[in-house]
């Protein structure tokens, strides 16, 4: 019976690894024999020379370019607002907090990692509707108010990553420094956060893909199907998903569905190039951090 | 000859009355304190404590402890599993600080300062009163930063030149620096384990500490290491206090001149290692060595 039970549960683990790899498998396949094809310098560039499209020379206006650069940005500036606020978070909720506080706070980052992205689009709607009203009839659904929103969105990834790999650390090797006379924020950055680095790093990494894909915030805050290169981060911008989604739900011909598949796999490249980013810079900072310090 | 403790409630409060309350006197009616047998107090002392209770939340882990660690000499802690000596050890440089639940109550002094008192930083404190875990556990580090890494968050040296030499004596005084002054620059942790722990002990004597503690230092290594250690230990004496845990009955009685043994939160008997081993007091003290439990 056990040894049945035993070959059952091998069998089927093999199964369920066998078809989660299977899907990804397919999802990308699907892109890839779609996508391919419509993947030529026009559809990035359209009829703008490439060079002075990088360069900034010239707008581009029936291509990606603008599209990816309005991604790269907003993921950009989306975490660099969310981690430093993350991570302290994190550091708190693990070395700082404790009973009463902790279980609060623990509750509301559950809750707010539960929140859909529309309502934290809806929200950002609101806040750009209320400095209108209230501050500067200048502020409109923009950039910054993306940015803000998706950080709101893709904290509690960063949070509760930084948290749990700082509360993994084995006491024996919390306490070694603490027993030479370090200070506790001393041992903080000087031990605890190198050994948690890594999973620290697997949240911005999913925090980087939530960023990358969200279309639902990015749609009540400012993205708009045309509005070239960002100029300003109280302007309107481009994005990729935003365009994939318009193009798949207003396609007027088969190459314009094309266009969208396109889309849709520079997106998957661009956040492979952003985990590459990730890690490395990782690494960067793991060997400051252990080798330099 | 013999010392006894004074078991007196009121005296047992003298230090920080704001804390008895009610659990505790409870705690001592029902766990009453057995007599330390031998004179657990020396002249000139190094660490002085006095009626101490260490208590995790309400559980008391250690009941009325009082003893002396002499200068210049290796003292050992023994007894079974859980009677508290690591945390005992603990108290002498706070390291139950980090433990949540943890409450000591008594007079711990180290050259007469009183390191439970309310302005006393646990930073010079710990500079002075280093410790040796049970697992080697060098920093990610280089062997050179790991060794350097005290003197530099104390501050101990102005330049580099300075730092080098705090490097090299200590690594000298941990017999290690034959083995690694070739690789300094390489990992402490791609060192084996024996090395490792004697890095270890490098790393805390290079903050010029009066006292070291070690909590079952050997208990990962093999025999040689743990004889090299052992060594260093005796020569260690000439410069520090040493106060030591171990399992091992040899080993206390290979390295220390003065053994205490514990027994469920007591300090049951204290005295001469050589006495201890071979006309020990206490019947417990003598059921241990005997090996009849522990
Ligand atoms: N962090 C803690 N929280 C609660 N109780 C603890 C804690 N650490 C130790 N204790 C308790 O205190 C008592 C003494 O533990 P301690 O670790 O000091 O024993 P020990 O003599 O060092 O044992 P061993 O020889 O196994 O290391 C034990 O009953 C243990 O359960
Ligand atoms: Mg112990």
């Amino acid at each position: 019976m056990n040894r049945f039970f035993e070959i059952f549960f091998v069998i089927w683990s093999w199964l369920s690894a066998l078809c989660l790899v299977g899907a990804v498998a397919a999802i990308l396949g699907f892109l890839c024999v779609k996508g391919f094809p419509a993947l030529n310098v026009e559809l990035i560039f359209g009829n703008t020379e490439p060079l002075s499209a990088l360069l900034l020379q010239k707008q581009v206006f029936d291509g990606l370019f603008p599209a990816i650069v309005g991604t790269l940005c907003l993921v950009v500036l989306s975490v660099l607002l969310a981690v430093p606020l993350g991570v302290a978070a994190g550091i708190y909720m693990a070395e700082y907090a404790v009973g009463y506080v902790k279980t609060c706070c623990d509750f509301l980052f559950d809750i707010l990692a539960g929140i859909p992205s529309i309502v934290i689009g809806l929200f950002g709607f609101t806040l750009a509707v209320f400095l209108h009203k209230n501050f500067s009839d200048q502020v409109y659904p923009c950039f910054l108010i993306s940015s803000i929103s998706l950080a709101f969105l893709v904290l509690p990834y960063i949070v509760r990553s930084t948290q749990i790999s700082l509360e993994e650390i084995d006491p024996a090797i919390r306490n070694t420094a603490l027993a030479l006379g370090a200070s506790r924020l001393q041992n903080i950055i000087h031990v605890l956060l190198p050994r948690a680095l890594g999973g620290i790093c697997s949240g911005v990494i999913l925090a980087i893909g939530r960023c990358a894909e969200d279309t639902a915030v990015i749609m009540l805050t400012g993205a708009v199907a045309i509005a070239g290169i960002p100029r300003s981060i109280l302007g309107q911008y481009e994005a990729l998903p935003f365009y994939i989604f318009y193009i798949s739900s207003q396609y007027a011909d088969q190459a314009e569905l094309m266009r969208g598949y396109g889309a849709s796999l520079i997106l998957i490249m661009l956040c492979t190039l952003l985990f590459l980013v990730a890690f490395l810079v990782r690494k960067r900072i793991a060997y400051q951090a252990f080798y330099k310090a | 000859m013999e010392a006894t403790l004074n078991i007196n409630n009121d005296n047992v409060t003298g230090i920080n009355s704001e804390v008895t309350d009610l659990s505790q006197e409870k705690d001592k009616v029902l766990h009453k304190k057995r007599e330390t047998v031998g004179n657990p107090f020396v002249e000139n002392p190094r660490m002085t404590c006095r009626d101490v209770f260490v208590y995790y939340g309400d559980k008391m882990a250690i009941n009325n402890a009082g003893i002396d660690v002499a200068c210049n000499e290796v003292i050992a802690m023994i007894g079974p599993s859980g009677c508290g000596k690591s945390t005992f050890l603990r108290c002498l440089n706070r390291m139950n600080d980090t433990v949540e639940s943890c409450r000591v109550t008594g007079d711990i002094r180290i050259d007469g300062m009183d390191i439970y008192a309310k302005n006393v930083d646990v930073v010079p404190l710990r500079a002075r009163v280093g410790m040796v875990f049970q697992k080697p556990n060098p920093f990610p580090k280089s062997i050179y930063d790991n060794v350097a890494y005290g003197p530099k968050i104390h501050g101990l040296a102005q330049n580099k030149a300075e730092i080098d030499e705090i490097v090299e004596t200590s690594l000298k005084k941990a017999g290690l620096w034959e083995e690694a002054k070739d690789r300094l620059n390489q990992p402490g942790t791609g060192l084996s384990g024996g090395q490792q722990q004697r890095l270890c002990i490098a790393r805390a004597i290079a903050v010029s500490p009066e006292v070291i503690l070690m909590d079952e230092p050997c208990s990962a290594l093999d025999p040689i290491a743990t004889a090299k250690i052992e060594g260093l230990i005796a020569e260690l004496r000439q410069h520090y206090s040493i106060v030591i845990v171990t399992h091992s009955m040899q080993q206390a009685a290979r390295v220390s001149q003065r053994t205490a043994y514990f027994h469920l939160g007591d300090i049951i008997e204290v005295g001469p290692t050589e006495r201890i081993f071979t006309n020990p007091r206490h019947q417990l003290t003598e059921d241990y060595i005997t090996g009849r439990f522990g």
